[in-house]
């Protein structure tokens, strides 16, 4: 039987008059590699903070390994791993010192976060860096360390926000195998992404949001099915294709830019 | 503001126009034109370092980025030199050098043929070479690096006036100091081989001989041009500085420290909070400063009257004053420094009561071991009594703990994020520096209260008593301060996380 770790009832997020999540509801199973998508502006960084506890729902709940987040967010942040959108990294410390700190943030002892983070730097392949201010790093080597503090207390549930965004494909790959690794060993991992080759490749599940209402969510193959494109020559649809789709598409340029 | 300040910049350069006038004309009057070349050096010292000076508060205009357009070497190279002539203090320098000439009209009018192209010339050499030290500086501040050791720099530089004023109130009389014969004869070559001396020479010598010192001048403004020429060939080819290297070595975590008496986590949080401050050169400088101006104040002539004359605890109590006076640029935007890691804190499972605690910990401890060092000194020196030792002592710990509890409470109201790059960026905001003087104020004001009744009614107990108590108030305040922080942020957790860039 399938166990729900990530379930939002009605999720609501307001700006003053702007609605930037509108009664959203997601449900997350264990070992799910969820994409969410969405345009920019679409809110999907409003809903990964507000999972992440970064900032209060305006209504409706958030419940994260079967418990209540509002009622018990220290021990549901003790039992996620994050990586937000600006990365959050305590620049002035070198990658090694980083990932130390934040092992003992989350309770590990000093010989354990310093076994961990010799660990996670040599996977990422960040060992000769180490001794470098992550201010010094360059940005993919930033996200690489962002995911190493994500994982490095060994959380049940990983948050993404943009982790692909502008990484090189060596960094790229080793993320993927990382997070490849995590839900093998019985994760879940929540991500948003821009990129939807990668979302394709890697995701099982896929939510794509606009205006901040869930437009479409399923597997790959129940978006496949429950989308239909005219005129479309009968060869599974791609992500890309599908998201068009549903989100209304590219406009015609071809009147427009003509002297390009 | 612009306006005010722009119109005071123009007096002052014609103002010291006037002076340079006035000064070459009396030189020349007086039969001293050997002492010509001071005025150049004058010259020569300002084209050079102030553009620098000023180009610590605004990047300027980036030749990197001038490269990326379609322009050739000569338009690219030709471009710099006119951007660095339009310097307001290279127009001032020309300005200043335009008043020396008409002081040269008036006073040697056979001088001032010849000297049109010794001041050309002298003119395109500090050009050329200014900008050689403009592509050095934006060398140096490519780097995350650079920057800050710039800015560190420049805070000394600005620090050392008043620093230098203290060091010389010792001496009394000027005429008494007699430079040393090796220090003269190292300076003299120097000043007569070095392009103001030249351009003086120029003027000075007969006739032909007149030739030598414009043909030196001549090479001088060549051998800058063709330095500059190569600087600027290599950007416009695509240099980058902030190429760097990585150095290969063995990977090996250290375990993060342990502190007696405090757990884990909050050992964790004083270590990053000793690395952040280890690793900025500008906090050094702004926490060590305090210190080495009591030093030197202790030392003067000035500080010897008021502090030794009247008691030492005057000694010990202005330390402590002077100790303190560095705490708010730390303790009163205490999230400041983390700028968007501040969601790190928000992600992790501690309360931030803990993080607070770990921070004032880590900036009390410091400024604790700085005092306890400087008191033992004062102490075994003056052989200060017991009744102000403690007195001062106990008061300099109240203060300190009720401005980390006043500190917690205006970092959560005005946050502000600390660009450490930035000459301009101020520690902490406009409303926490108002905070602590508010805070600093009814504090001298109970002090002093205090030390006069016990002078008026002849109380000797009173002061050491008055700081005991002040001390378990401040003890007493402290939680009651954290809290209400706590608490605030919890309930402006977004415009906390928004003012810090979070």
């Amino acid at each position: 039987m399938s166990e729900t770790v990530l379930q939002t009832v009605s999720l609501r997020r307001t700006f003053g008059p702007l609605v930037a999540v509108d009664n959203l509801d997601l449900k997350v199973e264990k070992q799910q590699f969820y994409g969410f998508l969405g345009p920019n502006g679409a809110g999907k960084s409003t809903t990964i903070k507000m999972l992440t506890g970064l900032l209060k729902p305006s209504g409706g709940q958030v419940y994260i390994l079967g418990l209540d987040l509002a009622k018990n967010s220290v021990e549901i942040k003790r039992r996620i791993g994050v990586v937000p959108e600006g990365l959050a990294l305590f620049e002035r410390l070198t990658g090694a010192q980083l990932l130390n700190f934040v092992g003992r943030m989350y309770g590990l002892d000093r010989a354990k976060a310093a076994e961990r983070s010799a660990e996670l730097l040599e996977f990422m392949d960040l060992k000769d860096s180490a001794d470098k201010l992550v201010a010094d790093y360059s940005h993919g080597m930033k996200k690489k360390t962002a995911l190493a503090a994500a994982v490095i207390h060994g959380p049940e549930v990983l948050f993404l926000d943009e982790p692909f965004e502008g990484v090189d494909a060596i960094a790229a790959t080793t993320l993927k195998r990382l997070l490849q690794r995590f839900i093998a060993h019985g994760g879940t991992v929540f991500l948003t992404s821009h990129v939807l080759e990668v979302v394709e490749r890697l995701c099982t599940h896929i939510g794509i949001i606009q205006n901040g209402r869930m437009v479409a969510s399923g597997s790959l193959e129940e978006l496949r099915t429950g989308v239909k494109i005219a005129g479309h020559d009968g060869s599974p649809l791609t992500l890309e294709e599908i998201f068009l789709q549903v989100v209304g598409g590219a406009k015609q340029d071809a009147e427009v830019l003509s002297w390009l | 503001m612009q306006v005010v300040s722009f119109v005071l910049g123009a007096l002052l350069v014609f103002g010291i126009c006037g002076a340079f006038f006035a000064g070459t004309l009396a030189l020349l009057k007086s039969e001293q034109p050997e002492f010509l070349d001071l005025l150049l050096w004058a010259i020569f010292l300002v084209w050079q370092f102030a553009p620098v000076l000023f180009e610590g508060y605004s990047p300027g205009l980036n030749f990197r980025e001038v490269a990326r357009y379609p322009v050739s070497f000569r338009t690219y190279f030709l471009l710099n030199a006119v951007y660095g002539a339009s310097d307001p203090a290279a127009l001032a320098c020309l300005l200043w050098l335009l008043s020396m000439w008409v002081g040269i009209l008036i006073a040697q009018p056979a001088w001032a043929l010849i000297a049109v192209p010794a001041f050309l010339l002298f003119a395109l050499f500090n050009l050329f070479c200014n900008r050689i030290i403009i592509g050095l500086f934006d060398r140096f501040q490519s780097t995350r690096k650079g920057r800050e050791r710039m800015v560190a720099v420049m805070l000394v530089v600005m620090l050392l006036p008043q620093l230098l004023q203290l060091a010389t109130a010792n001496w009394t009389n000027f005429k008494l100091l007699k430079i040393p014969g090796w220090v003269l004869d190292v300076i003299t070559p120097i000043r007569r081989m070095a392009p103001p001396g030249v351009v003086a020479r120029a003027l000075l010598l007969d006739g032909g001989e007149k030739l030598v010192p414009l043909l030196l001048l001549g090479f001088y403004s060549l051998v800058v041009w063709w330095l500059l020429r190569r600087q600027l060939r290599a950007v416009y080819e695509g240099e980058i500085y902030a190429e760097g290297y990585t150095v290969k070595r063995e990977l090996k975590v250290q375990p993060g420290w342990r502190l007696p008496g405090v757990d884990e986590v909050i050992s964790a949080i004083v270590e990053k909070e000793l690395h952040y401050i280890r690793q900025n050169a500008r906090m050094i400088v702004q926490f060590v400063y305090p210190m080495i101006l009591f030093l030197f104040l202790s030392f003067s002539r000035a500080g010897k009257n008021f502090f030794f004359s009247r008691s030492s605890a005057g000694l010990l109590a202005s330390m402590a004053g002077f100790l303190l006076l560095s705490l708010p640029n730390l303790a009163y935007n205490i999230f400041g420094m983390d700028g968007e890691a501040f969601g790190r804190w928000l992600l992790s499972p501690l309360p931030l009561r803990k993080v607070l605690l770990g921070k004032n910990l880590t900036h009390g401890g410091i400024l604790s071991a700085f005092y306890l060092i400087a008191a033992a000194i004062v102490i075994s020196v003056s052989q200060i009594s017991w009744l102000p030792a403690v007195t001062v002592t106990a008061a300099f710990f109240a203060v300190l703990v009720i401005q980390l509890g006043a500190g917690n409470l205006c970092s959560v109201y005005w946050p502000k994020r600390i660009e450490l790059t930035r000459m301009n960026s101020r520690m902490a905001s406009s409303a926490a520096g108002l905070a602590s003087l508010l805070v600093v104020l009814p504090v001298g004001a109970i002090s002093g209260a205090v030390g006069f009744a016990a002078w008026y009614w002849k109380l000797p107990w009173l002061p050491p008593v008055a700081s005991l108590v002040g001390l378990a108030l401040a003890f007493v305040l402290y939680p009651y301060l954290l809290n209400r922080a706590v608490n605030y942020s919890y309930d402006h957790l977004e415009e906390i996380a928004a003012s810090l860039g979070a």
